[in-house]
């Protein structure tokens, strides 16, 4: 079975150092008076796609959301059907735990853009520890026995 | 299901890694499959039975709650 849509193996070490740039960008950004554009929209801001609050806005969540989507979606090593097996399972439960965290986010909390930000992440983030979990978790025996 | 892979191994002489390379899986796929832990495909089913030389039914047989 040949998987599809996934990236190569190597995107992943890509997508952490997006998410690693991410930081320091991020500091540098607030030091410098950037706002995150979901942050600034009750205050006046620039308006525009080269105005500085946007060009923050996609240096730090979009970089972040990008290395993110690298790490989920690439290939293992050895990418056979128990990997994907594990691959989807894991997705369902991130896609479950996400709309469990909007339901209970549109109920109990008011601030909109920050709930859109989570959304971006949650999904991502849940689905990443979860199948590293399982595949560190089918991993034990092997090394027990090595 | 269970399986007989552990045995078939034992008489082939092959390892783990072995017969993980045979089928183009994982070690680790191998393992959960002798430990009951996966149910493999078809495919990879019939790709051990395969290596080993024999019938499907001879590796895999189905429990009473299958």
């Amino acid at each position: 079975m040949k998987p599809k849509f996934l990236f190569p193996y190597w995107t992943r070490y890509l997508g952490w150092g997006l998410v690693i740039l991410h930081v320091p960008l991020s500091i540098l950004g607030r030091e410098h008076g950037m706002t995150n554009i979901i942050d600034s929209q009750s205050q006046p801001h620039e308006q525009g796609i080269f105005a500085g609050e946007h060009l923050f806005f996609i240096c730090t969540t979009l970089l972040m959301s990008a290395g993110l989507f690298l790490v989920a979606f690439a290939k293992e090593k050895i990418e056979d059907e128990q990997i994907s097996h594990i691959r989807l399972d894991s997705l369902r439960w991130a896609i479950f735990i996400n709309y469990l965290v909007l339901i209970i986010s549109l109920v109990f909390i008011e601030d909109v853009p920050h709930m859109l930000e989570l959304n971006l992440w949650v999904p991502l983030i849940f689905f990443i520890i979860r199948f590293r979990w399982v595949i560190w978790r089918l991993n034990q025996p092997l090394k027990r026995e090595a | 299901m269970k399986n007989n892979i552990r045995v078939e191994r034992a008489i082939k002489d092959m390892t783990q890694a072995d017969l993980a390379e045979a089928v183009s899986v994982s070690r680790q796929t191998i393992n959960t499959i002798e430990s009951n832990k996966y149910v493999p495909s078809t495919v990879l089913a019939l790709k051990i039975a395969k290596v080993f030389n024999k019938p499907l039914e001879e590796i895999f047989m189905l429990e009473d709650g299958d």
